[in-house]
């Protein structure tokens, strides 16, 4: 029997993810919800969940040590892996924005500062418009770089916009919308075709149940 | 601060022992097959004008080669492939050979990058063969029989899948739908992720609501012969259709000749393009978590360089292979034979020793020069 590995994003699309695997009837992932273990295998040996942090899933799946993984469209972005990316699951929906304060001078104005822990995001979308950038890398609490003077703007993952309020920041231009992807690591698409096509097929129909549900 | 003699620069390595042994195992077991399918080998040079790769492998692939300036002030590059090489020789130095032409190299080659986030390597060694002039259905399959012996000779056919597409399934859908250049990379870019959501959006403005389905069941489209059937069913341009014909008939032979295992066509497959012009085909080996090789119908390439005429070939990754036969105990049995144990010859009297030596070494045994008193 083929056994398939599936590295799983911790955080913010771990719990929809886990819920859209039972959903889907492949596998029983109330151990998984529960443990804090980081690999765990599944009742039936079918399957194998490894929990890493987002932006270790492509780098996973691209060394094929994951065959499979659940990861937002916004690390792929970042990442630049050579993956596929065969189903838009819909779970854990937000946005990639540049954000700024009122009256921020915008595109076009000359040099901008940007805070971001997306640095491949913003150059890239930045540069495509002509716009210089100083890109400035942080890890987190990007919000208060352009409070605090550090940034003219931000490049950030926005889901209700509250964080951004809340710093007095708003939404200037969305540069992508994002959701979790099932990406596959190429040669697994390959050698265990039947096993991948299973769990493709069985996302895709757990997902679309669940769209219909919350329209 | 002085940096430490042991650093070297990134991508770059060492072998030794076991590891330098069995590359060149595999290396000398790829030539003794191509040389069993009378191809000749060629050595092209390892620096050449950067214009000939830019040529070769178009400028997108081409700018990650290493470049210096000759002392005539021409751009030179560290080869980043050796089939421009060959593409060029073929058209110039072979230019008045009967054709075909059976070639086949090994030799490394250096970017300044790899080409994915995963390969970190900068040196890194092709093993491949060209055969060039004959454009027909047996020289697709030449190479693909040649690939699979090369495969079986180094004890990795168990898992092995060698996935097959024609390019112009692709290059017909597009034009039916009246691309441009833009927009049909842009959608061979999608595809090449195999996202249904993400070609779907691409298409919907830009293409019928039957067409967009088909397309979008097109890139899943993969396995026996039975999946050029469904894609009859989706696609009808001609040039298309004569695309799933070809690989029909490629996949009937492949069928007598009781290959089936190994090989799946894959109609989502679609990287590189630009390159090829029919045929293409990857080769995938569990364990492996990219693909080993890589190959196909090239028949633009030697147009480049003056002299149009078909070509089909591939390449393997010599890294990729020592490192599955490395990782597994496969590779221990392709090097038993130069880990002989060594006859220790010790004499104090040096023309004694170094004669003896000599003699032995004349029988075929393995030796090493003791250093007086131990023995190793």
């Amino acid at each position: 029997m083929t056994q398939l590995t599936i590295a799983i994003a911790k955080g913010r699309l771990q719990a929809g993810t886990l819920e859209l695997l039972a959903n889907s009837g492949l596998c029983d992932t109330r151990d998984a919800l529960s443990s804090r273990r980081l690999a765990i295998e599944d009742e039936s040996g079918r399957f194998r969940f490894i929990f890493v942090k987002p932006m270790d899933v492509p780098v996973y799946v691209e060394h094929g040590i994951a065959d499979c993984g659940v990861v937002g469209r916004d690390v792929l972005m970042e990442s630049d892996a050579d993956l596929l990316q065969p189903l838009t699951l819909g779970i854990g929906r937000c946005r990639i924005v540049v954000a700024a304060p009122a009256g921020m001078p915008g595109r076009g104005s000359g040099m901008l500062r940007v805070a971001t822990k997306y640095p491949h995001i913003a150059a890239a979308y930045f540069g495509a418009h002509g716009q210089p950038v100083e890109v400035i890398e942080l890890s987190g609490s990007v919000e208060l770089a352009p409070l605090l003077g550090l940034a003219d703007c931000i490049v950030d993952l926005v889901e209700t916009g509250r964080t951004l309020h809340d710093n007095g920041l708003s939404i200037i231009e969305v540069i992508a919308e994002s959701s979790g992807r099932l990406v596959v690591n190429r040669a697994s698409y390959q050698l265990k075709p039947k096993a991948v096509g299973a769990l493709i097929a069985a996302l895709e129909a757990a997902t679309r149940e669940g769209d219909l549900q919350s329209d | 601060m002085s940096e430490p003699l042991s650093k070297i620069p990134n991508g770059l390595r060492y072998y030794s022992g076991h590891e330098a042994r069995l590359r060149r195992v595999i290396e000398e077991t790829a030539m003794s097959v191509f040389e069993g399918w009378s191809y000749e080998e060629v050595i092209t040079p390892t620096l050449d004008y950067y214009s000939l790769f830019e040529r070769g492998m178009g400028p997108s692939e081409a700018h990650h080669a290493f470049r210096f300036t000759d002392t005539d002030g021409r751009l030179l590059a560290l080869r980043p492939d050796v089939t421009s090489g060959i593409a060029r020789v073929t058209a110039t130095l072979f230019a008045n050979r009967p054709r075909p032409l059976r070639l086949c190299y090994a030799a490394p080659v250096f970017r300044q990058q790899g080409q994915s986030t995963i390969e970190w390597r900068r040196e890194s060694t092709q093993i491949g063969c060209e055969l060039v002039g004959q454009n027909s259905a047996a020289s697709d399959i030449e190479v693909l029989a040649i690939a699979c012996e090369v495969l079986r000779r180094l004890h990795l056919d168990r898992g092995y899948v060698i996935t097959l597409n024609d390019v112009e399934v692709f290059n017909g859908v597009a034009e039916s739908l009246g691309f441009d250049s833009g927009a049909r990379d842009q959608l061979r870019q999608l595809e090449d992720g195999r996202n249904v959501a993400d070609v779907e959006a691409f298409l919907t403005s830009r293409a019928s609501v039957e067409d967009v389905r088909a397309i979008s069941q097109l890139i899943r489209l993969s396995g026996k012969l039975e999946t050029l059937d469904s894609a009859r069913g989706l696609i009808k341009n001609a040039r298309s259709s004569a695309a799933l014909d070809r690989l029909e008939n490629l996949w009937r032979i492949i069928e007598s000749l009781a290959l089936t295992d190994h090989f799946e066509i894959d109609l989502g497959d679609v990287s590189r393009l630009d390159y090829y012009t029919g045929l293409t085909f990857k080769i995938y080996i569990e364990g492996a978590g990219a693909r080993v090789g890589s190959g196909g119908r090239y028949d633009n390439l030697t147009a480049n360089f003056g002299k149009s005429e078909p070509a089909v070939g591939f390449v393997l990754d010599l890294d990729a292979l020592a490192g599955l036969l490395l990782a597994g105990n496969n590779g221990a049995m392709l090097t038993a034979q130069p880990e002989r144990k060594a006859q220790c010859v010790v004499d104090n009297d040096l023309s004694a020793l170094f004669r003896e030596a000599i003699e032995r070494r004349a029988r075929g045994e393995r030796v090493v020069i003791g250093s007086g008193e131990v023995t190793p």
